[in-house]
């Protein structure tokens, strides 16, 4: 808030805490399947989530407070991506991509495939697709943003 | 002397001989010596009655493709592990989706899933209504379970 020459800003702690917590995702190198290619567009500098404050993939958890779980998680993976979920420090948040991670996909009736990533670890942003173009990605990112920020009408 | 009991063509062109499972050493050495140098793909199909088991042979010199293919009863085939190194996880990966049992193979335990699963999940009469999980113990090591709230 500007007041006359002066130019004071005004804020809370909690304001800016989340102002820079959601202008600084760094995501995790977590590239599953197909909806990876679209994740690593989103990365490059057509797309450029840079743009957004995510400035660089992660390779490891415990630099990384977003997990994007691009592509279909097998049963056997699950267990793998808990324990990945389990060594990103807090606050953390996971963005499922792609109809597989959502629900299962064209997986569905397989025998090897989690139906929905959100029964293992808690979900904040569903990014529906087959797989889901860079801009919706880029869209879910912000979506995320704005829930850090308290700006979601859910 | 090997028998050959159908030679035909493939759709992609590829030679296609169907041999007998006795025969099946004895054949691929000697496709072995004419220069089919490179084990592709060995690949089995279950037919109901019965099992299939396709190899796909190239020879890098003739750049060419063939087609062996074996059928089974009793779920046992010999292991081509003496002419070839990469039959080893091709036959494991059979053994695990289909449960064909390859003769003289020295290791053949599961190759993608934990040896604690029950059936081979790519048989024609796999039942998909009886869902398994799969979760790892601490020692890092997979198991399955039937038991919903154990895996995932």
């Amino acid at each position: 808030m500007k007041t006359g020459e002066t130019g004071i800003l005004t804020t809370t702690i909690d304001k800016a805490l989340e102002w820079g917590r959601s202008n600084s995702l760094w995501p995790l190198t977590f590239g599953l399947a197909c909806c990876a290619i679209e994740m690593m567009a989103v990365q490059g500098s057509h797309f450029d989530i840079s743009r957004f404050g995510s400035e660089i993939f992660r390779n490891s958890p415990r630099q990384s407070d977003l997990m994007i779980v691009s592509g279909t998680v097998t049963k056997k993976m699950a267990p793998r991506l808990k324990r990945l979920y389990d060594e990103m420090p807090y606050p953390k948040y996971v963005i499922a991509m792609g109809v597989c991670v959502i629900q299962g996909g064209p997986y569905v009736k397989g025998y090897s495939v989690v139906l929905g990533v959100d029964r293992v670890v808690p979900v904040d942003v569903f990014v529906p697709g087959c797989p889901p173009t860079p801009d919706a990605l880029t869209y879910g990112i912000m979506t995320l943003q704005k829930k850090i920020r308290g700006e979601t009408d859910r | 002397m090997v028998e050959i009991l159908e030679e035909k063509k493939g759709k992609d062109g590829r030679p296609i001989f169907v041999i007998k499972k006795s025969d099946l050493l004895e054949f691929m050495r000697q496709k072995k010596q004419e220069g089919f140098d490179h084990l592709s793909l060995i690949t089995g199909v279950d037919r109901k009655d019965y099992m299939e088991v396709n190899y796909h042979l190239y020879s890098f010199s003739k750049n060419q493709y063939i087609v062996v293919k074996v059928t089974t009863d009793n779920l046992t085939v010999p292991s081509l592990i003496s002419l070839w190194k990469s039959a080893d996880w091709e036959e494991r990966e059979q053994y695990d989706m289909l449960g064909i049992r390859f003769d003289g193979h020295p290791d053949l335990k599961r190759m993608f899933l934990p040896e604690s699963w029950v059936g081979h999940p790519l048989r024609k009469d796999y039942d998909l209504n009886n869902v398994q999980y799969i979760n790892m113990d601490e020692y890092g090591e997979d198991y399955a379970t039937f038991d919903p709230g154990d895996g995932w």
